[in-house]
């Protein structure tokens, strides 16, 4: 055996072989849910609902202070800055004139989905300037997770539309009206 | 029976489960409770990787090591690597997205170093997306044709798919750059599946005997080979104590737990599946055996178990890209009692990956849809390879004779 191991070291340079087979297994990557409505009374203020994975946010701003592989309500609300740090840089809206609007977080609430906890990021969106479409920038953990998508949909008169945010899809044109 | 089109307006509005996620050994919430907050700061909402578990210290470091210097491609593939061990491990694709995030500055140089694309295939390989997998690796095997890791990534992946020739020839290469131990359990791999389980089993336990001294990664790959070519020949008793086997040395890989647990439910024990995976719901390959289990056992929770089983589904068709055929086909056959979907996925999913269980998924759906001759390909298939699999025989035959 030994001798076999010496063999082994040389010809597979410095990196041991990964043994396990790539077969069949379903997975969850990482997904978001970002849910835009347009305001019943005024149509050019959006209000949103993001859904960010808490297992994705500990990755990226590490949230279980004590280690123990569990997070707590109590760890979560500690980082909650940081989580919209982190988040809000990550989702942009531009008016017509190409002017920023700003983004307003309102509420942090948790939300569950089959997979797992979820940070539930309520926001709204206020632009300067009236304009019937918006420009939507969103790169959560792009940067990190090239696989993690966000799942969208938009709400307003005219109607539900959805659509899928990735690396190779990441600026929407919303129409408000 | 709740269906899985029945939860596409309920994922539209994003309120898909109340309360929070089961944490170890938790009951599990009531459907459609709106986002809240929780009552206590002492509130469990989430597993996630443990500080003190060493993979998660040894991925810590490993990307310490890289941020001082980001442009040292041994330091990324190294952090990849061991992103991509673990995720497998514990079956959570996220640690995939991870690895392709640390070599994606080398991945896009316009001729990329043999190793990242070797890396990325294994990545592609991990997701299913076999062709472009493939693709990479002959591409990685024209730089350099002595990698021994892309030799065996193909083989892995040409055994997945059935190409059984072509898998001899890559576990041949295997034995020429990476020596006996490696070369001879491919070979004893490929064998279980080509009727020479008898052999397969000779051969492995050669390498089970002579690999004691190695990793426990290695022994465990090889007492799971030996596992799966014991099942291949009904002898059952040496399959679980090999399986029991791997497990000691790997108590948390997510492909042996899962192996082991189809292994229990098809021997009529699935009262020891939710113990068994009880810390591992988060992966959906171990979810899906656990609602198999509480549906055998006609526990209380069984119905929502399904519907959680079928919410993941729905997540992974949202966010569109990878299929997972055979995992769905099984659920939608067992689970949602829907032979005819379950055979659109499992005929969907033979043509491109062809392990046992594929053919086995095939055939169930087509005899419960009363389509036999939609199975005609995996009949076929078995008969040309010989495979030995006793449970995948008989519903050859019964398709066969129908």
């Amino acid at each position: 055996m030994r001798r076999f191991l010496h063999r082994l070291a040389p010809l597979l340079g410095s990196f041991p072989l990964l043994l396990a087979a790539p077969v069949a297994h379903a997975h969850s990557a990482s997904d978001a849910y970002l849910t835009l409505s347009v305001d019943g009374t005024d149509e050019f203020t959006l209000h949103g609902q993001w859904d960010i994975a808490l297992r994705d946010l500990d990755f990226a701003v590490s949230l279980d202070d004590d280690g123990d592989g569990v997070l707590t309500w109590g760890e979560v609300k500690r980082h909650q800055a940081a989580i919209d740090r982190y988040a809000y840089e990550q989702l942009s809206f531009k008016d017509g004139t190409g002017a920023s609007c700003a983004v307003q977080p309102t509420r942090h609430l948790i939300d569950a989905h089959a997979d797992g906890a979820y940070a539930a990021l309520f926001f709204d969106v206020h632009c300067a300037h009236r304009s019937n479409t918006l420009a939507m920038h969103y790169t959560l953990f792009f940067p990190i997770d090239p696989s993690h998508r966000g799942i969208f949909v938009m709400h307003s008169v005219a109607g539900t539309s959805s659509a899928v945010l990735s690396p190779q899809n990441a600026s929407l044109a919303l129409a408000l009206k | 029976m709740i269906r899985v089109n029945l939860l596409r307006t309920a994922a539209m509005g994003l309120l898909l489960w109340a309360g929070a996620a089961p944490a170890r050994g938790a009951a599990l919430p009531a459907p459609y409770r709106a986002p809240y907050i929780p009552a206590s700061d002492d509130e469990r909402l989430q597993e996630v990787a443990s500080a003190s578990d060493p993979k998660v210290v040894e991925m810590r470091s490993l990307r310490a090591k890289l941020d001082v210097a980001p442009r040292d491609l041994d330091a990324a593939i190294r952090l990849a690597n061991s992103y991509i061990d673990y995720g497998r491990q514990i079956g959570d694709a996220h640690y995939a997205g991870y690895a392709e995030a640390v070599i994606a500055p080398w991945t896009a140089l316009p001729a990329p170093p043999a190793i990242a694309t070797l890396t990325q295939a294994t990545i592609l390989g991990y997701r299913h997306q076999f062709d472009a997998a493939r693709g990479l690796l002959q591409a990685t095997l024209l730089l350099e044709p002595r990698s021994a890791q892309a030799w065996l990534t193909l083989a892995t992946l040409d055994m997945v798919q059935g190409r059984y020739e072509a898998a001899r020839k890559d576990c041949a290469h295997v034995m020429n750059t990476a020596g006996l131990e490696f070369g001879g359990a491919c070979l004893g791999n490929l064998l279980s599946y080509t009727g020479q389980a008898r052999q397969s089993l000779e051969l492995l336990s050669q390498n089970e005997f002579s690999g004691r001294r190695a990793s426990a990664a290695y022994q465990a790959w090889i007492e799971g080979l030996i596992a799966e070519a014991a099942e291949r020949l009904a002898d059952w008793p040496l399959a679980e104590e090999h399986y029991r086997c791997a497990l000691q040395l790997l108590p948390h890989d997510n492909f042996l737990l899962v192996a082991y647990a189809d292994f229990l439910l098809d021997r009529g024990r699935p009262g020891e599946v939710p113990p068994l995976l009880a810390d591992h719901s988060q992966s959906d390959t171990a979810f899906l055996r656990l609602a198999l289990a509480k549906a055998a056992l006609h526990s209380p929770d069984a119905s929502r178990y399904a519907w959680m089983m079928a919410a993941r589904f729905e997540a992974l068709r949202q966010r569109g890209g990878d299929f997972f055929g055979r995992e769905e086909a099984r659920f939608a056959l067992q689970l949602q009692h829907d032979p005819e979907t379950s055979l659109v996925l499992a005929r969907q999913n033979w043509e491109f990956q062809r392990a046992p269980w594929d053919a086995r998924v095939l055939l169930e759906a087509a005899l419960a849809a009363h389509q036999p001759q939609a199975a005609a390909a995996a009949v076929a298939f078995v008969e040309q390879t010989r495979l030995e699999d006793p449970v995948v025989q008989s519903l050859a035959r019964q398709v066969k004779n129908r």
